[in-house]
């Protein structure tokens, strides 16, 4: 068995088509997570909110605070083994050249706080929705990018 | 871990994820035993210890066998960065590693234990998270103590 010890993916097709692949799977992942929080939540501050709040006229009940909670559980656990799929294949394509830090510090911070600010959005009101809002929608749009640029990387390698 | 500068910012936010992955999940394993109605730590601990909240074997398997996948992969990720630690010996990665798969083990089960009526008390499922949060917490500060060296 031979193992690797160059980081050009050039001369393994094998390793090239297999980070194609889940690259590929991460970012439908990730299209279809936001999908997925629409439904579960709402994705404006209205629906959010109603979700989270309940309303009276329309006769919804508010989420329970365990499921809530279990939801953002679930939400730290899959956004930090996506992200550290996609991030990992992206450093990789890019170990030749610099790297923008401050997209990477952006992408990890968006993505662990958004699932915090819906915690803080229950206790603590509807303006932290807004947070929550903001956090999830550029932690996915950065993903899908930091995604894309390994994506393309990785065709033209 | 001096050779690979770049890969410190993903592993410094799998620190930290890592972290709040802990808390929220102690946080949600406390409500049902307590904690949504007394609010206090200390009486959840008291009350999870005297009569710890009935559940059922549908209840355990559906919490037995998502955490048995997340919580293998989590150790597993985590740990594996101190192949490359200069810091912290060998010989404690491994220790420490094969500690926490254990105590992952027996935290998740049990409360089989409680199910069955082995143990009526709540005490063995308190301890072994007290030991497994322990041991994780340890081998996130060793996974620091070697980023930050």
């Amino acid at each position: 068995m031979k193992f690797l010890v160059s980081k050009d993916t050039a001369p393994t097709p094998l390793l090239r088509q297999l980070m194609t692949a889940v690259t590929v799977a991460m970012l439908l992942y990730m299209l279809l997570d936001v999908a997925l929080h629409g439904y579960l939540i709402g994705l404006s501050p209205q629906a959010a909110a109603q979700t989270l709040y309940g309303n009276e006229e329309a006769f919804v009940e508010p989420i329970l605070f365990e499921s809530l909670l279990l939801q953002v559980h679930i939400d730290l656990f899959m956004a930090l083994v996506s992200l550290l799929i996609v991030v990992s294949i992206y450093l990789r394509m890019k170990h030749k050249e610099k790297v923008r830090k401050g997209l990477l510090h952006a992408l990890f911070l968006a993505a662990l706080t958004a699932p915090l600010l819906l915690i803080a959005a229950y206790f603590g009101g509807s303006f932290w929705l807004y947070g929550w809002i903001g956090a999830f929608s550029l932690w996915h749009l950065l993903a899908l990018f930091v995604g894309t640029v390994a994506l393309k990387r990785l065709i033209a390698s | 871990m001096k050779r690979y500068p770049r890969y410190r910012i993903p592993i410094g936010y799998m620190l930290l994820f890592s972290f709040f992955i802990v808390a929220s999940g102690l946080w949600l394993f406390l409500l049902p035993q307590g904690l949504s109605e007394t609010g206090s730590l200390i009486a959840t601990m008291q009350q999870l210890v005297k009569s710890p909240a009935p559940k059922s074997w549908q209840q355990f398997v559906e919490i037995a066998a998502p955490h048995l996948f997340a919580m293998g992969t989590l150790i597993f990720i985590v740990a594996h960065f101190l192949l490359f630690s200069t810091k912290i010996s060998r010989h404690f990665s491994m220790r420490l590693s094969l500690w926490l798969y254990i105590a992952a083990l027996v935290d998740i089960l049990a409360y089989a234990l409680i199910i069955v009526g082995i143990v009526t008390t709540g005490w063995i499922k308190l301890a072994v998270l007290a030991v497994f949060t322990l041991l994780f917490l340890m081998l996130l500060a060793a996974v620091a103590v070697s980023l930050f060296q």
